[in-house]
């Protein structure tokens, strides 16, 4: 099905974006409201809830920054979506340094405490996401909750789709185990 | 680790490749002819499954606190974004949407309006039920791209709230109808996250709209129930769309 560019100047979406491009904040905060949900939950899982709040802002802001290279080629959600990707990455990097090592250690999923009579099945199956080693866990993220393929997670890491194939089947085998009284 | 188990370290590693079709046809041939005759590799096959299927439906959250503030207040310092580069004119514009995502812009249509629309809300139920009328009901989708191309050529600056909402309710229903159609093709536990998920999306979609009545000029509240009902379309498809992969 394909409309022609008229219809999409009433894109509420499409306005705010033009608007803020030319600093209107209250369109830029409308664009906010509607993609935060998204952003934070990306943000949250690939990094954890600890930073996701401060990354969020921060994704944000650069957005803000770099409104006026959007040139409505894709989506807007996809083009946010793409860019709060490559802050995150570019977060972990930073983290990684930090710490001298990447958090990367399997059995920190052993800790998790199984939910009692599966309370909260939703925030179980995140804190388990949560509890996945570093590398592991992003592409878990990209790939199964976000669906990226192997390929494009392999540009946006920088690695090969063979490591990024090996890393999902791992981070799966760790969720399973984790989840093994489903 | 025993020679047993390293045979099907072997078989498992492969488990997750067959599972997303990235194996070659011999590749796939010969982890099939495996799991015929090995049941612990076809047990973790359909944990993997159901680890899958899990993060398939894991929904967003938003944040517990409105970090607009802080952001609001780190772009009061930024200039606001320089060198514009203008966005490829409309006419060379030609998109390519599918079923899901016009669906989806139907919703963010309808609401985004915020408090204006809200008090609105008689007239255009008035609007929509007319539209209705005028639409096929069995291809809601189609119905919007036709209102949405029919808008374009009037140039109209508004689009008819009431009719989007009747859409989105159509899309919805017509999902919802395909999951309960589907429902014997889930098993028992992604059938539980579904609805655990449903009930907390729809009770979200009803505090919002109560709070929406209170103060219908509230941006924050609108925002919300965009974000809300956006997140049950996404769930109710994703859901139907795991129903026809397990045809």
């Amino acid at each position: 099905m394909t409309l022609n560019g008229e219809a999409l100047v009433q894109n509420p979406i499409e306005s705010d974006v033009a608007l803020a491009a030319r600093g209107d904040s209250s369109a830029f905060e409308r664009l906010y409201r509607t993609h935060v949900t998204r952003i934070h939950s990306l943000t949250r899982r690939m990094l954890g809830s600890h930073v996701a709040d401060e990354v969020t802002q921060d994704i944000f802001v650069r957005t803000w920054q770099k409104l006026s290279q959007f040139r409505g080629e894709s989506q807007f959600s996809t083009w946010l979506h793409r860019l709060a990707i490559n802050v995150v990455i570019e977060r972990r990097r930073t983290y990684a340094v930090q710490r001298g090592r990447m958090s990367d250690d399997p059995s920190a999923l052993d800790t998790i405490t199984v939910a009692p009579a599966r309370a909260d099945l939703r925030v179980d199956f995140e804190a388990a996401i949560e509890q996945l080693p570093a590398g592991a866990r992003e592409i878990f993220v990209l790939h199964d909750v976000e669906g990226h393929k192997h390929r494009e997670i392999a540009d946006m890491l920088g690695i090969t789709s063979g490591t990024s194939k090996r890393q999902l089947h791992r981070a799966r085998m760790l969720m399973r185990k984790h989840l093994g009284g489903l | 680790m025993t020679l047993h188990d390293q045979g099907h370290d072997q078989w498992t590693a492969k488990l997750s490749e067959f599972l997303d079709d990235e194996l070659t046809p011999d590749e796939r041939y010969a982890v099939e002819s495996h799991l015929q005759g090995c049941a612990a590799c076809t047990a973790v096959l359909d944990e993997l499954k159901q680890v899958v299927s899990r993060a398939r439906l894991v929904t967003p959250r938003p944040p517990q606190a409105d970090l607009w503030p802080g952001i609001a207040e780190k772009l009061e310092s930024e200039a606001a974004p320089a060198a514009i580069i203008p966005m490829r004119s409309r006419a060379a514009w030609r998109v390519t949407f599918t079923l899901p995502q016009l669906a989806a812009a139907s919703v963010l249509i309808a609401v985004m309006s915020g408090g204006f629309v809200w008090s609105l809300r008689n007239r255009a139920e008035t609007r929509s039920a007319q539209a209705s009328r005028s639409s096929n009901p069995e291809t809601p989708v189609a119905a919007i791209a036709d209102s949405m191309e029919r808008e374009a050529s009037a140039e109209r600056a508004v689009v008819p709230v009431g009719l989007a909402d009747a859409q989105y309710d159509a899309a919805v229903t017509d999902l919802e109808r395909a999951l309960k159609d589907g429902r014997g093709k889930l098993d028992p536990t992604t059938i539980t996250i579904v609805e655990h998920n449903l009930q907390t999306i729809d009770e979200a979609i009803r505090q919002a709209r109560e709070a929406l009545a209170a103060d219908p000029a509230n941006s924050y509240l609108s925002g919300h129930l965009v974000e809300a009902r956006r997140r049950k379309l996404d769930l109710l498809r994703r859901a139907a769309a795991l129903t026809s992969e397990s045809d």
